[in-house]
């Protein structure tokens, strides 16, 4: 059978770039090219190991190579950090929803992030930046724990430089070692310096379940509707493909029916921010 | 059509023997040192194997024979044996339909699944006696099968009356009546006997009538699930024995170059099935382990298959080591829902 749901593409880690203490992006090239769609993800298998869902880093417009950035915090992880370029990789997918750019076009969008969640984010934004005439305006905002914690350092400035593009950072604290000028507080602290129109701007939002819980809490209070706001609901999505059960959120599936879902989809679903 | 028991029988080891069909292997539901006091287990049909292919469901259930505890899919089986499996009960073949809708769909095929089924042709039969923990009436089910079956056998005065609800089932029909003596006759009242045994049914279960008003148990208080799910120590006995349990884990295996992926059978009742790295998990608590179950056989498998996940075999109840009678929570659960 040419159709193995369960087949693996094998790759090679060509490139490891060290984003924080705790958090890596591994620069893949698998062996033929992995078409996705931003927002969509993939499982990574390390061989006899074993394999985790992560959604890659980079643009969909790249499909030859692919970055996925990986936060270490558990058994699969550690070892992911513990790869060394050269290595050998698998992946599976792509699997499940992606954002809905369509939905994006010609609006303000917002995207709200924190900590590791600004990996999909990041593929969501070069996605959208690869097409910028599309877009009305970007306001991205990003939160980390503390200034050495935040991601793509490198590329900030870079983004800034678009005009259409807004990007502020807060962290939640600076410790006395380290230089911060941009903001401090939770994430949801720059909420106030959004400027669109609420009740028309589609809002994108993924980080820890506390910040995605406040997150869209308040994106609420500001006029955003419930099915504009668009959270990518990581859970355990082992098999990828809605069998395994693992990752489901009531009759929802994370990874078949996510996982990128509206608001309004799962808001009546208990345990959602856990 | 209808065959003498006897004449069955002999066609059974003819096929064992692989002088007729092409079957490499005969699976009955036979005694075996796992069990006692009448009841069967499913296992490949020897010369001396003592086996009834009436009688009540066995206790293992049928999908462990089409979907693996433990096994490889990739790279995938190249192919399975031919197989016979005789003696399979209704509250089984209900279970299959429901395997078949999340194994082999538009949108995903497992090829082990299908390779698996397709070279399997299941034999049922009518229950002509049941277990203190059979309930199949109490979820709309019948002892004996109605649809999804391939050859189904109803023994009565000596014979079974051979009835076919498939190709596979037509053909293997045809390949009885080349090798044993088949007639067209009435043997007795089958209908007459199954109604017995669905009246012994609803005898049985009587205490345990429910509503069926399923769609309303995600209501249900936490306190009643945390109630009733007191005794259970989350072992995960309950969902391996189910028979549309699926719930699989994928482990990479690699040795070598060829990566290898293998799946087995998971548990929602274990603390760490949905917990992610960093450790948070959506059901910390036991209680909400146990109602995840009752609530993905009642609510979210109707939504997914528009079958419910329940056939009513009973095996979870028999099963598990704390006591807990599924049809006594369902009652439980049930009850508060039409307090409400």
């Amino acid at each position: 059978m040419n159709n193995n749901p369960y087949k693996v593409i094998p790759g090679e880690i060509y490139d490891i770039v060290q984003e924080s203490p705790l958090i890596r992006t591994l620069r893949i090239r698998p062996e033929r090219p992995i078409p996705f769609k931003t927002g969509q993800f993939i499982e990574l298998s390390l061989p006899d190991i074993g394999e985790g869902p992560f959604t890659p880093s980079s643009s969909h417009f790249i499909s030859d190579v692919m970055d996925v950035t990986i936060m270490k915090t558990g058994f699969l992880t550690d070892h992911i950090h513990q790869t060394k370029k050269g290595d050998r990789i698998g992946i599976r997918g792509p699997f499940g929803s992606n954002y809905p750019l369509d939905k994006f076009a010609g609006k303000d969008l917002l995207i709200l992030g924190g900590g590791c969640g600004l990996a999909p984010l990041r593929s969501l934004f070069l996605t959208l930046i690869h097409e910028i005439e599309k877009y009305k305006s970007i306001t991205f905002l990003a939160g980390a724990k503390s200034p050495k914690d935040c991601l793509f350092k490198e590329s900030v400035e870079e983004w800034r430089r678009y005009s259409k593009v807004k990007f502020l950072r807060t962290v939640d604290e600076v410790p006395s070692d380290e230089k911060w000028s941009e903001t401090v507080g939770v994430a949801t602290v720059l909420l106030k310096e959004v400027k669109i129109d609420p009740k028309t701007s589609p809002a994108v939002v993924c980080g820890p379940p506390i910040m995605m819980k406040y997150g869209t809490m308040d994106l609420l209070k500001l006029g955003f509707r419930e099915e504009n706001i668009y959270l990518s609901m990581e859970k355990k999505m082992y098999c990828g493909f809605g069998q395994c059960r693992h990752c489901v959120i009531g009759e929802h599936y994370a990874c078949k029916d996510g996982p990128v879902f509206p608001y309004s989809q799962i808001k009546n679903e208990e345990d959602i921010w856990e | 059509m209808t065959i003498k028991v006897e004449m069955f029988y002999d066609f059974l080891q003819q096929c064992r023997e692989s002088k007729i069909g092409n079957f490499q292997q005969v699976i009955v539901p036979a005694s075996t040192k796992f069990t006692t006091d009448g009841q069967q287990q499913f296992s490949p049909l020897a010369e001396d194997t003592t086996f009834n292919l009436d009688t009540y469901r066995t206790i293992d259930p049928l999908k462990m024979l089409y979907y693996y505890f433990r096994e490889r899919v990739y790279p995938e089986n190249g192919k399975t044996p031919k197989r016979l499996i005789v003696g399979a009960k209704a509250c089984d073949i209900a279970a299959m339909r429901v395997l078949d809708k999340a194994m082999d769909n538009d949108d995903f095929v497992d090829p082990n699944y299908k390779l698996w089924r397709e070279n399997t042709t299941i034999v049922s039969a009518d229950c002509t006696e049941i277990c203190p923990t059979c309930h199949c009436t109490l979820v709309g089910g019948k002892p004996f099968v109605t649809e999804g079956f391939d050859l189904n056998l109803s023994r009565i005065n000596g014979n079974y009356v051979m009835t076919t609800g498939s190709k596979k089932g037509k053909e293997l029909l045809e390949l009885i009546g080349k090798n044993a003596e088949i007639k067209e006759s009435d043997p007795g009242d089958i209908e007459k006997q199954r109604k017995e045994i669905v009246t012994q049914l609803e005898r049985q279960n009587k205490s345990y009538a429910r509503s069926g008003v399923y769609e309303k148990y995600r209501s249900v208080d936490m306190d009643s699930w945390n109630d009733n799910s007191k005794a259970c120590i989350g072992c995960g006995a309950c969902t391996n024995i189910c028979p549309t349990c699926y719930c699989l884990i994928l482990n990479d295996e690699t040795k070598g170059q060829q990566f290898t992926k293998v799946r087995s059978y998971d548990s929602c009742q274990l603390s760490g099935y949905a917990r992610v790295a960093g450790g948070g998990t959506p059901r910390p608590k036991m209680y909400q382990r146990f109602r995840n179950r009752y609530l993905c056989k009642f609510d979210y498998m109707k939504s997914n298959f528009n079958m419910i996940g329940c056939t009513g075999c009973g095996r979870c109840t028999e099963a598990c080591a704390a006591k807990i009678d599924f049809r006594e929570v369902v009652h439980n659960v049930d009850a508060t829902v039409a307090n409400k």
